[in-house]
């Protein structure tokens, strides 16, 4: 028998991925790392990986937690290491955002900081990425949407390799030549397997069935959207192709790499019909607000594709590569991922809090649980600084780039605290918000039941 | 989804004397998947019903006013897995459900209610039949601490699941 239970520990995932968020935001508004710095400066190396890994890593790892049993009708395989597994990432993270830092010279930390942190950051991810996978085996043959979470933790595993021979190198741990050449010529590739391998692909594949779970569209499989997994896995195994290009040291990267380019710019744009064609066949007249802010994570994957082509076109792909990696990571990944939590924070935040009480006693809908009209407000500024920030990169101001910033960090604290108010109840009615004997939920700690009204099932 | 059933006159074959076996044969392989055989015939073509039920076909054969018969050969959709309730779960001795539900044009998470809600009305051993835009993963926990069994299945368009709930014993209740 197959039944989803709460994940107990997904919460806890995403309020740490919210704390590395507001981290990032901040070194952005202090002009630490890029643009004020270069694009390659450990400091920029340091925020890029409390964006990419500190929120949007940890953010989709507490996702899959609570989505992957949904997805395959299948229960988590090994729930037990989610707690593990979340401090030992943490603890890595941080470590490892220390160790760009004293690479960066600023302060003085040992440079064993760097291989520790990856060590601990792989350890993570890897009993993760396991339980999922086992899962996933369990359930095969996959709906389509777990083969898109497939392909996405086997390139998070390459990332991983890839990032665990960096910070060998880097620190001088590591002197083989072949790593050498992998670090000088491979970092892009590092950067690419992550971003549009591990995040955006199995962002799209959890979409499809998020998207028309939450609209009530069709969600039978369609032939484009196999073709949407057929040319992502094509154009991610071109790029992990270039691994033994560079060890071999042969030349022939650039028709591998364009070849790369010309289907991932096929799988954004089939990709984006096929979410268009969902949007319009809802059966749910009303579009909700989560799916409303997803909207400008879709035009933002769209722009930073479109940017991406005419830069590359233009041959100024180098001078402006950083506005594209801005735009995918904040306006696409980190709207998305915004967007998103407004619907699951609520919806895990009801269930957890009313699931005993349903059909014995008046309870509140999930929609009492959250507040559109001002959270509405700080989706429009989310995405305006987004814009900006863009534009910012691309003219090359440090300062418009700043101020951008301190608007997004307004307005991602200011989403934290709509999360805040949906998982302390204080928009549900007063008559409703606790009918006797129910528990108001922790705010992002599982609650020990005492004899309880929800089991520990997943611990 | 539903394509019009594909129309066989063989009169003509037995008419003329000849066999319709393999004309019958080839137009069952040229359907389309799911699509159903209409075939009109002299007399009621008693043989065929269990060649085509090996192929796995189910008929429905009424006789025409002028002494010819029709028999309409429907595909048996590939049953989806139906979902049971842990324990001993014996449909058979199951009574008819005494409710329904028509759940389908609601938002998630509103079916779950529903169900949860009229379960609550029902006594002991009453059947409740609901049909759904998607499987309730979420409402299956609630099920199981309510003390209620359950059996579901996706329709074989795969668009509609169907669930029948049986009331349990009230065992469990809020805060207990």
């Amino acid at each position: 028998m197959f039944a989803a239970t709460l994940s107990r520990w997904t919460m806890s995932y995403f309020a740490a991925a919210l704390i590395f968020l507001v981290l990032g935001e901040t070194m952005m508004v202090l002009g630490f790392g890029y643009p004020v710095l270069a694009l390659e400066a450990p400091e920029t190396l340091a925020l890029v990986h409390v964006v990419v890994l500190g929120w949007l890593s940890l953010l989709m790892t507490g996702a899959l937690l609570q989505f992957v049993p949904v997805l395959v009708g299948q229960p988590l395989s090994l729930p037990s290491v989610a707690l593990p597994a979340l401090l030992f990432l943490i603890g890595g993270i941080a470590t490892l955002t220390l160790g760009f830092v004293g690479l960066s010279g600023a302060i003085d930390l040992p440079v064993t900081l760097l291989p520790l942190g990856a060590a601990f950051s792989i350890v993570g991810f890897s009993v993760l990425g396991f339980s999922f996978s086992v899962t996933l085996w369990h359930a095969r043959p996959l709906p389509l949407p777990a083969r898109f979470v497939a392909v996405g933790l086997a390139t998070l595993f390459g990332t991983m390799l890839l990032g665990g021979v960096y910070a060998g190198v880097l620190s001088g741990l590591i002197e083989a030549a072949g790593a050498i050449d992998l670090t000088v010529d491979g970092l892009s590739l590092h950067a690419s397997l992550g971003l549009c391998g591990w995040l955006s692909f199995t962002t799209m594949g959890v979409s499809y069935r998020l998207l028309t779970m939450f609209m009530l569209s069709p969600d039978k499989e369609r032939t484009s959207s196999r073709l949407v997994f057929v040319l992502g896995v094509l154009c991610l195994g071109l790029l992990a192709a270039a691994v033994p290009v560079i060890l071999v040291g042969t030349v022939g990267r650039s028709p591998l790499f364009l070849l790369a380019v010309g289907s991932g710019a096929a799988v954004v744009a089939i990709y984006v019909g096929d979410i268009l064609r969902i949007y319009r066949e809802r059966r749910r007249k009303a579009i909700e607000l989560n799916s409303r802010a997803s909207i400008g994570a879709f035009v933002s994957l769209v722009a930073a594709a479109m940017l991406f082509v005419a830069l590359l076109s233009a041959g100024r792909l180098d001078e402006a590569i950083g506005a594209v990696i801005y735009l995918a990571t904040f306006g696409w990944l980190t709207g998305m991922g915004l967007a998103q939590l407004y619907k699951i924070v609520p919806f895990m935040t009801w269930l957890e809090c009313y699931g005993p009480a349903l059909g014995r006693m008046p309870t509140p809908r999930v929609q009492d649980l959250v507040s559109e009209t001002s959270a509405l407000r700080w989706f429009r500024l989310f995405y305006l600084t987004v814009a900006v920030g863009t534009l910012a990169l691309l003219i090359g101001s440090a300062l418009l780039f700043r101020f951008a910033s301190l608007g997004q960090l307004i307005a991602v604290n200011a989403l934290i605290l709509e999360f805040v108010r949906t998982r302390r109840l204080i928009n549900v009615p007063a008559e409703l918000r606790l009918p006797d004997g129910l528990v108001r939920p922790g705010l992002f700690l599982p609650s020990i039941p005492h004899g309880g009204s929800h089991e520990p099932r997943s611990l | 989804m539903s394509q019009d059933p594909y129309e066989l006159d063989v009169r003509p074959h037995l008419r003329g004397g000849s066999d319709p076996f393999q004309a019958i044969m080839n137009a069952v392989d040229s359907l389309a998947p799911g699509q159903a055989l209409k075939l009109i015939a002299t007399f009621r073509p008693v043989p065929l019903f269990s060649v085509m039920a090996g192929r796995g076909f189910t008929h429905q054969d009424r006789p025409l006013d002028n002494g010819d018969w029709e028999v309409l050969f429907s595909p048996e959709g590939e049953v989806e897995e139906i979902r049971l309730s842990a324990g001993e779960t014996d449909l058979d001795t199951w009574p008819d459900p005494s409710r329904q539900l028509d759940l389908t044009e609601l938002d998630p998470p509103e079916p779950m209610v529903r169900i949860l809600a009229t379960a609550e009305k029902m006594a002991e051993g009453e059947v409740l039949f609901a049909l759904l835009a998607r499987e309730p993963l979420f409402l299956y926990p609630e099920l199981a601490k309510r003390g209620h069994k359950w059996a579901g299945n996706f329709d074989t368009a795969g668009e509609t699941y169907r669930i029948l709930i049986r009331i349990g014993g009230r065992r469990s209740h809020v805060g207990a």
